[in-house]
């Protein structure tokens, strides 16, 4: 599929701001399953530079900074995305317990793993959260049919209610309420992954969402999206979309990887104003026939 | 006759030892400097020695040396603590010693550069990844921040003690921003100043070498400006326990002392906010740790860094010491691997031992250490995670337990260490020599591609018998570091000379400096008009009661009112539903004077001008520290006085000494202050609250008529209050008129205390200060100045006194002092918007009370 991807943010500011910094995370990846044939990203009130660079995980960071005052700002990217469909050969996939005996006795596939094994800033667990991951995880049932069990669990537990969690809300919470947007579930399918011994990530990206059957796509009614990768030996990363039960394949554009939110924000920066502000955000995929 | 029946004080020191000490050899005789030292101990005798650690206390306090938090509550600084017997290394060994240091460096140095490169010690397996990706020190966005040199640990510092193999052991490393150079320093100078006999016998080596070495390190190290680098030195703030080190190294090392939010990030430069404009940084010397140094990149809710900083470095536009990243290091976990480490880099084993550390992240050393539990220490792997280190010896079963299942919970968050016996050193303890554990930190600076060892360091020592806690935080005390030998060893040194640019390249005064010295200015007048005012009252009080009985109160009245709206204590005495409390206005008294909470009280002004004062710690002479140790305890003493306060004799008494001491203050500031921009701006903000709060006692004691035996009370009180009494008696003798002291109070130009003098005064401070703008001639400030002094000297000063015959309102004086209370005004607005503008931030988040970096010796 060919994509246009549009996606802007706008703060407004009730107090001039003098000094903006910040950091982009918006660049779709270059990848087997994607390319990204054109990107661009336009500033308003526009920086003295932007500056482009690859981060510890490879994806693209681009960092600017403002230095007038201004009372809005306007993040917009613009790309040209072509992504394939994904032919994953589940069958290969080793045995839960196979495949945790794999990482732990091959050790240059540990060292390549283990920042995704490890807790990160916002993926701690304790019992409760392996308990609630323990019985898709049997022993003797492959990986990859595990993880499919554990986004099924998620998807059909679990309410996606927006505004209700932050990306400050805490996992338990979410555990407990039943209740998040697409990060909640990525973050509670990734600590449930860690807990029991699989390295997992986080990826940051869009999907194409569909109007209603018989209606037009609203413009901007698309949003930022996130979902998980695992480590399935024998296979390698395979991705999977807890919030909306199923495995990614062509509407999935990804931008970044990372352990989870912390590592790839899409957009973060410092403000030097003791005002309030507000922020609107509107994001199109636009498939082209 | 006179018999000295004690023993010698060695004798009686040996009897005191219960393990081994530093002053045994491994033949078990006294080293020969020891009994050097312990000679002129005995020479200088326990009694003088005991002066002598007074001096040493008292010296340490006037130079304002502290270590722990300036407390809001304004009360003291806990004092440095210095002990009068230095901790004696001879100089074979230290050499010794000093190769093992410069190897860690060296090591420690290579493994950073690995951690954040190539990572060959994970993929070889001589590190355990665990212990860089579970490492809380690891930060993935420190992989591409560099200096542009060989070294990338460029300051390194180890404690080190002696083991019981009788070698010296690294026990802990610092690899961010180490603490304590600056009290080595300062310990040495105050050593040399009061117990100069001690080195009878020996040659002590110098530390100064080694700072030298690191100025010329910090200034290699700025890339673009070769000639006259701008160098910072970067605090979290006068909140942080060793801020009185930053601000000490930071003027020895003649670096600008800044915070986070002095710097600012643009066109990826890091830029000094001075009031001079914005000027280009090229070192910062951070004493803050790596997570708080950018706030976009590292901790967010940070505001002791600058959102950027890493941006910059990248861009190789600024150099960091050391690179934000280091922390990785400082990880107890890594202890264990050292030895490989070195190995694996440097083909050869580790010259100076550690204590026995396991790292529990491994299945053969976890099973050793739940084995051994009871004999070894826990620690966390972490440094950051601040768990105390726990003594299996002293757990109970039931606690061991429990240690054991948060161990295995997490075993890679736990390390255990052997407990060794360290050597004890002599210490002086309520005045007897006893043995004391002590470890030395010592400093490493690398040139860009080798190591300098400081000779000498900082030692702390337990002031607990048969403890090892030397942290200052619990009461630890610290000790000179003598490196000795017989002869003098000259060093070798290349000093280079700087190049005169350097030397003209004047010092920059970052807005916040500034603006701290201007408050610096006007709490201490205000302090000074408010207990001038009060000593007035008080008096005038003092005077009816004794001598006058009720009969001729109204003036006190007025006085206690004027008193009110000088400190802006409203309701106070303007309180029209409590009329009494003119009658009985002692209490309210004694609130204006003590109560450090309400805005306007002496205490709480002068308080305000300690921590302006202390926020620049780095403008103050010795001499002037002095003064405002002096300020402190005046301050301390009001704000203790308790009950003895209902005595109006003794408010008189503590009010006087701190008048007299801040005229002190004064006196230094105006005989030994460069006259650069700081002068000039405390100078302005002095001469604004002056002229202030003149006024406003003009004002709300003559802007209505009185009677005229209340009037002259009052012209009187005015008079006092501009210390022209006495001028004024010498020409008008005792005719007290109106007129007369509105002339000179207000127009005579040679007159300290009168506002023409003030006015024009302020004037001249205003026109030193710099333009940032060229096109008008005249700031905004200097207008209106300009205004009020015209306005001032065109008054008819007959029409002054006329008033309204039916209201009483003296309408031309009070308009004329009300227009030029306003313009005077104006020009602290004025002056913010010119030079303090960037500061705004800092005010607004400075609540914030999760923003403290601690920096713990």
């Amino acid at each position: 599929m060919k994509y246009n991807l549009t996606h802007q943010t706008t703060y407004k500011y009730f107090v001039p701001v003098n000094s903006y910094h910040s950091l982009v995370c918006l660049k779709p990846q270059n990848l087997p399953s994607q390319i990204c044939h054109s990107f661009s990203l336009q500033i308003s009130p526009k920086p003295a530079e932007i500056v482009e660079r690859k981060d510890f995980f490879g994806n693209s960071i681009h960092y600017f900074s403002i230095q007038s005052a201004h009372q809005e700002l306007i993040v917009k990217t613009e790309s040209k995305v072509e992504t394939f469909a994904k032919i994953i050969n589940a069958d290969a996939s080793l045995s839960c317990c196979e495949s945790r005996e794999k990482v732990q006795n091959n050790n240059s596939l540990k060292i390549e793993l283990l920042q995704y094994l490890l807790p990160s800033p916002f993926t701690h667990w304790d019992e409760e959260i392996q308990a609630f991951a323990q019985n898709c995880f049997p022993d003797e049932r492959p990986l990859y049919e595990s993880v499919k069990a554990l986004c099924h669990k998620i998807f059909t537990e679990f309410s996606f209610v927006s505004n209700f969690t932050n990306i400050n809300t805490p996992i338990k919470t979410v555990l407990k309420e039943r209740k998040g947007v697409c990060q909640d579930f990525s973050h509670l399918a990734i600590a449930c992954l860690r807990s029991l011994g699989f390295a997992a990530r986080y990826v940051s990206g869009y999907l194409e969402t569909l109007p209603p059957p018989g209606k037009k796509k609203l413009q901007g009614s698309d949003a930022s999206h996130a979902w998980i990768s695992v480590y399935i030996p024998n296979i390698g990363w395979c991705e999977f979309d807890p919030t909306n039960d199923l495995v990614p394949q062509e509407r999935h554009i990804i931008t970044a990887y990372g352990r989870d939110y912390s590592d790839v924000p899409p957009l973060k920066g410092i403000i030097f104003s003791s005002g309030k502000h507000t922020l609107s955000v509107s994001v199109d995929v636009i498939p082209l026939l | 006759m006179i018999t000295d029946i004690s023993p010698n004080l060695l004798q009686s020191y040996q009897k005191e030892i219960n393990s081994y000490d530093e002053i045994l050899g491994a033949d078990g005789q006294v080293k020969p400097h020891w009994n050097a030292l312990f000679a002129t101990l005995e020479k200088v005798g326990m009694k003088e020695l005991h002066f002598r650690n007074i001096e040493i206390i008292n010296k340490l306090r006037e130079n304002g040396v502290t270590y722990n938090v300036y407390e809001n509550s304004g009360s003291l600084n806990r004092p440095w603590q210095l002990d009068p017997i230095p901790f004696l290394i001879e100089q074979q060994e230290w050499n010794n010693i000093a190769k093992g240091l410069k190897q860690r460096a060296l090591v420690l140095d290579l493994m950073l550069r690995d951690i954040y490169g190539p990572q060959r010690l994970i993929k070889e397996n001589i590190l355990p990844p665990e212990l860089v990706y579970g490492n809380t020190g690891f930060f993935r966005v420190c992989n591409d921040v560099k200096l542009p040199s060989e070294n990338q640990l460029t300051l390194y510092a180890a404690d080190i003690a002696r083991g019981p193999d009788g070698r010296m052991w690294v026990l802990d490393n610092r690899t961010q921003a180490p603490s304590g150079m600056g009290y080595a320093l300062e310990n040495r100078s105050v050593m040399s100043k009061i117990l100069p006999e001690l080195t009878n016998g020996m040659f002590v080596s110098r530390l100064s070498p080694f700072f030298h070495n690191f100025q010329q390190t910090v200034s290699s190290l700025a890339t673009k400006a070769k000639d006259h680098p701008n160098i910072v030195y970067l605090t979290p703030g006068s909140n942080n326990e060793t801020y009185f080190e930053h601000a000490y190294l930071a003027a020895y090392l003649g670096y600008t002392l800044v915070q986070g939010d002095d710097l600012l990030v643009r066109d990826g430069f890091v830029w000094l906010k001075s009031i001079d404009g914005l000027e280009k940084v090229d070192v910062i010397v951070r004493r803050i740790d790596d997570e708080w140094c950018d706030p976009l990149e590292l901790r967010q809710d940070s505001r002791l860094g600058i959102p950027g900083l890493l941006h910059a470095i990248r861009l190789g536009n600024v150099s960091v010491i050391n690179p934000p990243g280091s922390s990785v290091l400082e990880n107890n976990g890594l202890l264990p691997f050292m030895n490989a480490a070195c190995r694996f880099f440097l083909g050869e084993t580790l010259i100076m031992p550690s204590v026995a550390t396991w790292w529990c992240g491994q299945a053969k050393e976890l099973n050793h250490v739940l084995a051994n539990l009871p004999k070894l220490i826990i620690k966390n792997t972490n440094r950051k995670q601040k768990l105390k280190s726990i003594y299996g010896k002293n757990l109970s079963n039931q606690e061991l337990a429990d240690l054991r299942k948060d161990i295995l919970r997490n075993p890679s968050e736990f390390v255990a260490q052997e407990e060794v016996s360290l050597s004890t050193t002599p210490a002086f303890i309520n005045d007897k020599i006893e043995p004391r554990f002590a470890a030395i930190r010592a400093y490493l600076v690398s040139d860009g591609k080798n190591y300098h060892v400081m000779e000498g360091g900082l030692t702390r020592s337990s002031a607990v018998r048969d403890r090892f806690e030397i942290s200052h935080q619990y009461g630890g005390f610290s000790k000179d570091t003598w490196i000795v030998s017989d002869k003098l060893v000259t060093v070798q040194q290349k000093i280079v000379v700087p190049q005169t640019a350097s030397v003209i390249h004047h010092a920059s005064l970052p807005s916040r400096s500034a603006e701290n010295l201007f408050w610096v200015g006007r709490y201490s007048e205000r302090t000074m008009a408010t207990t001038k005012f009060l000593k007035i009252t008080i008096n005038a009080l003092q005077e009816n009661v004794n001598f006058g009985g009720s009969v001729k109160s109204e003036h006190i009245e007025v006085l206690l009112k004027s008193l009110t709206h000088l400190t802006l204590t409203y309701p106070g005495f303007i309180d029209e539903e409590n009329p009494s409390i003119l009658k009985k206005p002692y209490e309210e008294i004694h609130d204006l004077v003590l109560n450090s909470k309400r805005s306007g009280t002496v205490a709480y002004s002068a308080e305000s001008f300690l921590r302006g004062v202390i926020a620049v710690s780095d403008k103050w002479s010795h001499d002037t520290w002095r003064i405002i140790n002096l300020i402190e305890n005046s301050l301390k003493k009001i704000k203790n006085s308790g009950s003895e306060i209902n005595n109006p004799n003794v408010i008189q008494k503590v009010l006087d000494k701190l008048h007299t001491r801040l005229f002190t203050f004064y006196g230094i500031i105006s005989e030994s202050m460069p006259r650069d921009n700081g002068f000039y701006l405390l100078e302005a903000g002095k001469l604004i609250e002056r002229i202030l709060s003149r006024i406003s006692i003009i004002r709300s004691t003559f802007s209505f008529k009185n009677d005229l035996n209340v009037e002259n009370d009052l012209i009187e009180a005015v008079l006092i209050n501009h210390h022209l009494l006495v001028h004024y008696r010498s020409l008008y003798k005792s005719h007290l008129s109106l007129e007369a002291m509105l002339d000179m109070v207000l127009l005579e130009e040679n007159l300290p205390y009168s506002l023409s003098y003030q006015i024009d005064a302020l004037a001249e401070c205003l026109a030193k200060l710099p333009k940032t703008s060229q096109a008008e001639r005249l700031t905004k400030a200097e207008k209106a100045v300009l205004e009020a002094s015209t306005k001032i000297k065109l008054t008819d000063i007959s029409t002054l006194s006329t008033y309204d015959t039916e209201t009483l309102y003296r309408e031309k004086l009070d308009g004329l002092l009300a227009s030029i209370f306003d313009l005077i005004s104006s020009v602290t607005v004025s002056l913010t918007d010119l030079y303090f503008t960037h500061t705004v931030i800092q005010h607004s988040l400075m609540e914030n009370p999760e923003n403290s970096d601690t920096n713990e010796i």
